[in-house]
């Protein structure tokens, strides 16, 4: 076994072209504001030109194929571009973005190789954003259950309907939704799977006023929209997987979103909380002396290593060809309950500063204060932690007569 | 995903292709030589204990697998040890092994002379000698502070007074690694002492405990080139040292366990019809059994990942504490889940999920409990 990434001496040299690289290319004066609401046009289009250029150089989505715009890298790559990213606090892509993770990876699944080469390449280079458009007032999590339609119009589809909870402040380029395509077949069987222009006539977008959209490092949605589809005329080409297929290719990304991807970087949140704690005074001495909070941080620090260990396992999973099981909405099961868990810790810990981000009262700039709401939200995007469950269930075959099987991730 | 042009030292949470091949050999042994019937007549407080199964254990050779080659073992990887002691942990395969061929093993290692060495890990590897760590007393923890039995040194003569208490496999030591206090320096070292020896009493604990005893020392003979490393100073500072590294194999054990449970628990939910349907379509029964997944592969990567660590030599402290907290508390957890599952059947003796239930409540504590643990992390965290 072998837990971390062993760096090569080429993997070595290869962080120091991108640390070269970065310093060369990062614009100057990007900031990371604790909610993400708070992200500026201007700070947005920094990230945005940081993107393009790590697109340029194929390291925006690393590991996609060359002849699509992505890097052709392998995870050795990946990680280290994650981890150069991560050291001047950002992700990668730099930005709220559900086309290469998401909608990217159904395409490169389900496709046609005409729609691979005409979508992908602008998203793999950092060209355009996409939203994806998912839930609707009668599907969150039955999301089959999506009542907006495309009716076939000759060469086109004609799209109704609105969704809910979709993307991010600052607008997207291209928008990726599931609509029912055949009104009298069979549930799973009455969708379709459109790539659409977000400037096409008849999309409204209206932002939502929630409790908080969270997110990480400045690539976190700060807003969420509600979008109208009112009579919008979209080619035909641009249906993937073909007509009534939609569920087979959503099951992809839904695999991603489920945590089946991996991930290994750590979360921020949790660095910022032990950083507080160990250099903030309270009575005379460190919070982190506390024999209270200290019980609770190192309550955080175990779970939060589980969730790291999954995670790990997931990522290596994923880039061995491992088909997995269980395993993705395993971990995000798991970090969502830690996430919800250290809102309350937050509490016990910091009291009432936890509940603003006034500069003087609030704690960690912010960040804790915007946790403590973001600890609750996060629990539903991309499957409530009772639907991980279900689908857990489903996999480690008690929940069904037949095993699940987890979505094809290509 | 295109080839790599790193083509090594990929990150790899796979075994190897000889682990895989140790695993499987371990658990067809498990399943031959301790079948459930034999595990429950172990266990049972009347029945004698069946000699056969052992013996064929000892013949293997794995119990020498963490001791060194040039001292009569297999020398092995921790990552190796995890293996071997995850499949004897799905028994779960009584000791003691842990507690000797691991935990005594260790600790002569780290603070042993050669002589001692070469006396003892031999025949510790072959089984023939049976060195229990005799540690805790009757206020139960794993400190330094803990330990009052006594050792007055006269020449090369030891007098020992005191008692050990809560001792895991006690009972079947043929050598007691006993943590005592120098009378003259106050030093807290280990000596051996055969278990047999006068003025010695070994009494089995009744109750829901496992494998654990209490041992009454009067007056009791040892000798002086037994204190490991000849002298008491350091040889609290080698045990703790042992018990760093014991412990991630302890964990593994407690996957083992958790692992069989999880099975018996998927099992259930899948043929246990009630209301006309497998118990497994309740939402309710599905919460217990992923709830008790999660504690399994909580306890599985936390325990792997600090081996992984002893075996290339990181630092690892926090790994280990991390590890004991999260196994045993996972095993526990793990075995009240499927209590859950199970009802009234799970509370069968002959069913054999309690064999599992008694050994999570006594190994929870077995090597410091998840308080004790959690402090530990604490402070190797720096907070």
């Amino acid at each position: 076994m072998d837990f971390e990434p062993q760096y090569t001496p080429e993997q070595e040299e290869f962080r120091q072209e991108v640390k070269a690289w970065m310093k060369e290319n990062m614009p100057p004066g990007i900031v990371h504001p604790a909610d993400p609401i708070d992200l500026t046009e201007e700070q947005y289009q920094l990230r945005r030109e940081f993107g393009r250029r790590l697109g340029a150089k194929g390291w925006l989505w690393s590991t996609s194929a060359t002849e699509y715009g992505g890097g052709g890298l392998d995870v050795d790559h990946a990680i280290v571009l994650e981890e150069e990213a991560e050291a001047a606090g950002l992700t990668i892509p730099p930005f709220y973005d559900s086309g290469g993770r998401l909608g990217g990876a159904s395409i490169v699944v389900w496709g046609t190789e005409e729609q691979k080469k005409f979508f992908l390449p602008p998203i793999f280079t950092g060209e355009v954003r996409t939203w994806q458009l998912l839930s609707e007032p009668e599907a969150g999590s039955d999301l089959a259950n999506v009542k907006s339609t495309a009716v076939k119009d000759g060469d086109d589809y004609i799209i109704n309907g609105q969704k809910v909870y979709v993307g991010s402040s600052l607008g997207c380029d291209y928008m990726w939704t599931l609509t029912v395509t055949d009104t009298e077949a069979k549930r799973h069987e009455n969708l379709g799977w459109f790539m659409i222009d977000a400037t096409l006539p008849g999309i409204t977008v209206q932002p939502m006023d929630l409790l908080i959209s969270g997110g990480e490092s400045g690539a976190g949605s700060g807003v969420k929209n509600t979008v109208f589809f009112d009579n919008v005329r979209v080619p035909a080409f641009n249906l993937i997987g073909g007509h009534n297929q939609g569920w087979k290719v959503a099951t992809t990304h839904l695999e991603l979103e489920h945590g089946t991807g991996g991930r290994i970087s750590r979360n921020p949140v949790v660095d910022r909380l032990f950083d507080y704690c160990r250099t903030t005074n309270r009575r005379g001495q460190p919070v982190s002396k506390d024999e209270d909070a200290r019980e609770k941080l190192i309550d955080v620090h175990i779970e939060q290593e589980i969730v790291r260990l999954f995670q790990l396992r997931n990522y290596w999973m994923r880039h061995s060809g491992i088909s997995t099981t269980y395993e993705g909405p395993q971990a995000s099961y798991m970090r969502k309950t830690l996430g919800l868990k250290m809102s309350r810790h937050i509490l016990d810990i910091l009291g009432p500063a936890s509940l603003t981000f006034d500069p003087e009262l609030g704690a960690s700039e912010g960040h804790m204060e915007a946790h403590s709401r973001a600890g609750i939200v996060a629990i539903h995007p991309g499957g409530t932690t009772d639907i991980q469950k279900v689908i857990m269930s489903r996999r480690i075959g008690i929940g069904r007569e037949v095993r699940e099987q987890a979505g094809a991730l290509g | 995903m295109a080839d790599s042009y790193f083509p090594e030292e990929k990150m790899d949470l796979s075994l190897t292709p000889e682990q895989e091949m140790l695993k499987t050999a371990v658990r067809s042994f498990v399943q031959q030589e301790y079948p459930k019937e034999t595990l429950l007549q172990i266990a049972s407080p009347t029945e004698p204990t069946p000699e056969e199964p052992w013996e064929q254990l000892i013949n293997t050779g794995w119990l020498g697998i963490l001791i060194p080659t040039e001292y009569g073992g297999e020398g092995g990887s921790f990552t190796d040890a995890g293996v071997l002691f995850e499949e004897l942990g799905r028994g779960p395969v009584p000791g003691p092994h842990i507690s000797s061929a691991v935990l005594a093993a260790l600790t002569l290692l780290e603070g042993g002379t050669e002589d001692q060495k070469l006396e003892w890990l031999p025949r510790m590897a072959t089984g023939e000698v049976r060195m229990v760590a005799a540690i805790t007393e009757e206020d139960f923890g794993w400190l330094e502070s803990d330990v009052h039995l006594t050792a007055e040194q006269t020449g090369g003569r030891l007098t020992i007074n005191g008692n050990k208490s809560y001792v895991f496999d006690g009972e079947t030591a043929t050598h007691l690694l006993c943590a005592v206090r120098s009378a003259d320096s106050n030093d807290v070292g280990l000596v051996i002492v055969p278990a047999d020896g006068v003025g010695i009493t070994i009494r089995h604990l009744p109750g829901f405990a496992w494998n654990q005893s209490a041992i009454e020392m009067v007056d009791v003979a040892a000798d002086s080139i037994n204190i490991i490393g000849e002298s008491f100073a350091g040889g609290w500072a080698a045990l703790e040292r042992a018990e760093l590294k014991t412990i991630p194999v302890l964990c593994a054990y407690q996957v083992g366990g958790s692992q069989a449970v999880y099975e018996l628990s998927v099992d259930y939910s899948r043929t246990r019809h009630q209301f006309g349907t497998p118990i497994g379509r309740f939402q309710r029964v599905q919460d217990q059994v992923i709830n008790l997944l999660n504690a399994l592969d909580a306890a599985r990567w936390t325990a792997y990942e600090a081996l992984w660590k002893l075996d290339i030599g990181r630092d690892s402290v926090d790994s280990v504490h991390l590890a004991k907290t999260v196994a045993s508390e996972g095993y526990y957890e793990a075995c009240n889940f499927a209590h859950e599952v199970h009802a009234g059947v799970g509370s069968m003796t002959e069913y054999g999920l309690t064999l599992h239930t008694a050994a999570s409540r006594t190994l929870y504590n077995y090597l410091g409990d998840p308080k004790f643990h959690r402090r530990r992390l604490a402070d190797a965290l720096g907070l």
